[in-house]
């Protein structure tokens, strides 16, 4: 199993020096000068001789793989740069959004988990009941419905007219329910019906008739084996889901004002504010490099098949 | 029932444990409770902002808010109802003879929140460190025509001009830059426009006391003001983007009020006010929302296409439909009832067929077959870049792509954020900007004189202006209408100037917009202030 870590961990060098030098890259395809930009942000009108004294000052006229390394040596020593905007370290900038949008990823899971599960497990062991029928109609709604749709919705009867919530905004426990409820319901429907599928091909498989006639019961059949392998796929969906949504939900973000990694993100990248660009881009794929880890370790838990393979 | 037993059953309840302690953990609970009864002893409003207030320096422009700089920050003199200067944090003035020297006697009871005192020393330092940074404030007229300051005594302070410039006094009302920090707010390097501020000291009503970037500001009343103190003891602004949601949570009375212009769309504005459950208010005609030209471009660098353009928009139409009657149709640049703004000019009424009859005359013909108009071989098609943050402009542009439609003028719309936005404009990348003057004191004067340098801060209309033939003497008549004292000779210069921008037909007015109040029927005192940038906050009382 140690072994397992250390060599899914080693391959992680090449793709995060790979990621970090096309975040590296991705600044200069951008149109614009990052230096007239951080003129403009200063409210210092860019002249030519101010835009070249600057470049000097930023290392902008150094040859591209030059600066590559010096940035790259700053990054490994959590040195982001300094936002063009608020002269904020970029890294101090990125921990005072992320915290907001971990609480939000965190209780938008539970929301996942708690729905969807259930549901998924129900409709297919129900196949074809009003249960699953149901299931079917919600998993519609859900991916269809539009999440900016669905949270005004929602703070519209919750909030307004029945008054069980705050409408927006960050403080209590009460303030998360709307936002994360938002967030997950586009995830819900797609995991339920995923499950679905998956516990009912499970349910055809040679292992589940060999239990039925060693005489074990439906539900000790159903919760220790099918589900067991039937969670594969919803744990790599999952996987990829918490990634996309420790990136930041703008929309969800917008509409309950919740001042997470999205909203940082698209307001550095209405301002232009390159050293932020690159700061969040790089987090936020480092993020999903390291979400993907940990599915393919909870992986190895699940599917011991996995685990041997990677030992041999 | 079906899991009870199971192990797998046990992790999901432990995953649902954890997860709730965690959510828990990193909520405050109690913080409801305490705000509930925080507020029987002390009075709050709370009203939101679309973005954040800034870092709170009166000597610098972005991020800063205009509202929020107000709310600590004070001038010498003070713009008062109909454009009377009132004394403020200088009591009196004397104005020498040729109207190049300037003596403000100082009020003697100030003091920074901080407590430090209001002098002509820390006056002087202020204005200093604005000139520092002279070429920053190009579009201020007043700071190139400085040319010193002293000290005079303790309380009395006297500025030196290069030559009489007559809205000398209207200039200090402004905002900013020519507001004052006290001492401790200055960096070490005494360069507040470079360095920013150690902290936001001013002698305003308004003390910041909690902020979080890009979530809330807390402002509580400076115990030590000066005047009128305010009436309620805390502001909370709530940075909120969305229109809409801004509309849900003022229904919730989350917010006590709204206020601003643009800030939540004409449909919302018209709900809460057939209602009848809120109050509402809206304001005297402030500025001139207007279309501009950009006169560099192959279409819109022809006259003819510019006055078609004016001919074909249906100005009625959109005040009727989107404004449901609420602003008053504009027919020149600036509102007639600001100072030397009255000219006697045609306004270019709605008439479909002239406009089709110029874009013919301009050779910009109808072709068989196709929906837009052709000169050479090549499309009608002009850009029209417009805010997407403004929740007014977008509806009026999109009116506009239709009706210019039907005269075959194909309207490209550009929808970007505030500072995109700008950026692009001041590069003059786009046929149409979707702009507004900038209201009382700022009108028309200030917008005049931004019209002539090519400065960051100033306008964009520098740029679009480029390819008019007369834009060097126009620019000239513009200053020197700033300078000259002869009260006749101003008058007939504004008019020249004026006439010239309607003859040329470069804007396109379309109407003059206000600020619009909503709220809840607890709070009064939401009144409408002079100058537009303002937020009633001092006069606001919760019942």
């Amino acid at each position: 199993m140690g072994w397992f870590i250390v060599k899914r961990l080693t391959s992680l060098i090449p793709i995060v020096l790979g990621i970090s030098f096309i975040t590296f890259i991705l600044i200069y395809l951008i149109p614009g000068d990052p230096a007239v930009a951080y003129l403009r942000m200063s409210n210092i009108p860019p002249t030519d001789e101010a835009v070249t004294a600057l470049r000097v000052e930023l290392g902008l006229n150094e040859p591209l793989y030059i600066q590559y390394l010096e940035w790259l040596g700053k990054v490994l020593q959590l040195d982001l740069g300094m936002s063009y905007v608020s002269k904020n370290a970029v890294w101090d900038e990125i921990l005072l959004h992320l915290f907001p949008t971990i609480q939000l990823t965190g209780a938008s899971l539970i929301f996942i988990v708690v729905i969807s599960l259930p549901i998924g497990i129900i409709s297919a062991i129900y196949k074809g009941k009003f249960v699953d029928q149901f299931s079917r109609i919600v998993a519609f709604v859900s991916v269809s419905m539009p999440s900016f749709w669905f949270g005004f919705l929602l703070i519209y009867l919750l909030s307004v007219k029945l008054d069980l919530f705050p409408v927006l905004g960050r403080g209590t426990l009460a303030h998360l329910v709307l936002p994360s409820l938002t967030l997950a319901f586009g995830y819900i429907g797609t995991y339920m019906r995923l499950l679905r599928a998956s516990m009912l091909e499970n349910l055809n498989e040679p292992f589940v008739m060999y239990a039925r006639a060693r005489g074990l019961r439906q539900r000790l059949i159903v919760s220790r084996h099918v589900l067991k392998k039937s969670l594969l796929p919803v744990i790599t969906g999952l996987g990829m889901s918490l990634g996309n949504m420790l990136g930041g939900a703008v929309i969800v973000e917008t509409i309950f004002a919740w001042p997470g990694m999205g909203q940082l993100f698209v307001t550095s990248i209405l301002n232009q504010d390159y050293p932020m660009i690159q700061g969040c881009v790089l987090f936020m794929s480092v993020i999903f490099v390291v979400c993907n880890l940990l599915v393919d370790i909870m992986y190895s838990f699940l599917d011991p098949r996995i685990r041997w393979e990677g030992e041999k | 029932m079906l899991l009870k037993r199971s192990n797998l059953f046990r992790s999901f309840v432990g995953l649902l444990v954890m997860f709730t302690i965690f959510v828990a953990g990193c909520s405050n609970t109690t913080k409801d409770q305490e705000n509930a009864s925080d507020k029987e002893k002390t009075k709050v409003v709370t009203f939101s902002w679309p973005g954040d207030i800034g870092d709170l320096n009166p000597h610098t422009y972005f991020p800063n808010e205009f509202f929020s700089q107000a709310m600590v920050y004070e001038p010498l003199v003070y713009y008062g109802e109909g454009g009377e200067i009132q004394p403020w944090l200088a009591e009196s003035w004397d104005i020498s003879k040729d109207g190049k020297e300037y003596v403000f006697h100082l009020r003697k009871d100030v003091q920074f929140s901080d407590g430090s005192p209001f002098n002509a020393e820390i006056v002087k330092k202020n204005f200093d460190t604005v000139l520092d940074n002279r070429k920053q404030h190009e579009w201020v007229e007043l700071i190139n025509q400085i040319k010193s300051t002293e000290v005079v005594d303790e309380y009395t302070f006297k500025l030196t001009l290069n030559n009489s410039y007559y809205p000398t006094l209207q200039e200090l009302t402004y905002v900013r830059p020519l507001r004052f920090v006290g001492e401790a707010a200055f960096p070490d390097s005494q360069n507040t426009f470079k360095d920013g501020l150690k902290s936001p000291i001013g002698t305003g009503p308004w003390v910041l006391t909690e902020y979080k970037k890009n979530e809330f500001a807390v402002f509580e009343r400076n115990e030590q003001y000066w005047d009128t103190k305010p009436k309620v003891d805390k502001v909370v602004v709530k940075v909120i983007t969305d229109g809409e949601s801004r509309v849900l949570a003022f229904e919730k009375k989350e917010l006590d009020f709204i206020f601003g212009n643009g800030v939540i769309s004409q449909d919302s504005f018209q709900f809460l006010k057939n209602s009848g459950k809120y109050e509402t208010k809206l304001s005297e005609p402030t500025a001139t929302r207007t279309l501009l030209f950009n006169t560099n471009n192959e279409a819109t660098k022809d006259r003819k296409v510019r006055l078609a353009l004016n001919h074909a928009f249906n100005k009625q139409a959109v005040i009727d439909n989107i404004f449901y009657g609420m602003e008053e149709k504009a027919d020149t640049l600036f509102p007639p009832v600001l100072d030397y703004t009255k000219i006697n000019v045609d306004p270019y009424e709605y008439d479909a067929a002239k406009a089709e009859q110029l874009l013919d005359e301009a050779g910009w013909k109808k072709v068989e077959g196709k929906p837009f108009r052709e000169k050479d071989g090549k499309e009608l098609q002009l850009e029209l870049l417009f805010n997407s943050t403004d929740n007014i402009q977008k509806s009026i542009a999109e009116f506009v792509q239709g009706d210019f439609r039907k005269l075959g003028i194909d309207i490209k719309l550009i929808s970007q954020e505030t500072n995109t936005f700008w950026t692009t404009a001041f590069e003059g990348k786009y046929d149409l900007l979707f702009t507004s003057t900038w209201a009382v004191p700022f009108d028309p004067h200030s917008y005049l004189a931004a019209i002539t340098t090519d400065s960051e801060n100033g306008s964009p209309d520098y740029t679009a202006l480029l390819g008019l033939p007369k834009k060097k003497e126009l620019d000239q008549k513009i200053k020197k209408v700033l300078l000259t004292t002869d009260e006749k000779e101003r008058k007939m210069l504004y008019t020249d100037i004026l006439t010239t921008l309607h003859e040329q037909a470069v804007y396109l007015p379309i109407s003059y917009q206000s600020n619009v109040a909503v709220y809840h029927k607890n709070i009064s005192g939401v009144d409408f202030l002079p100058q537009e940038v303002e937020v009633p906050l001092t006069s606001i009382d919760v019942k």
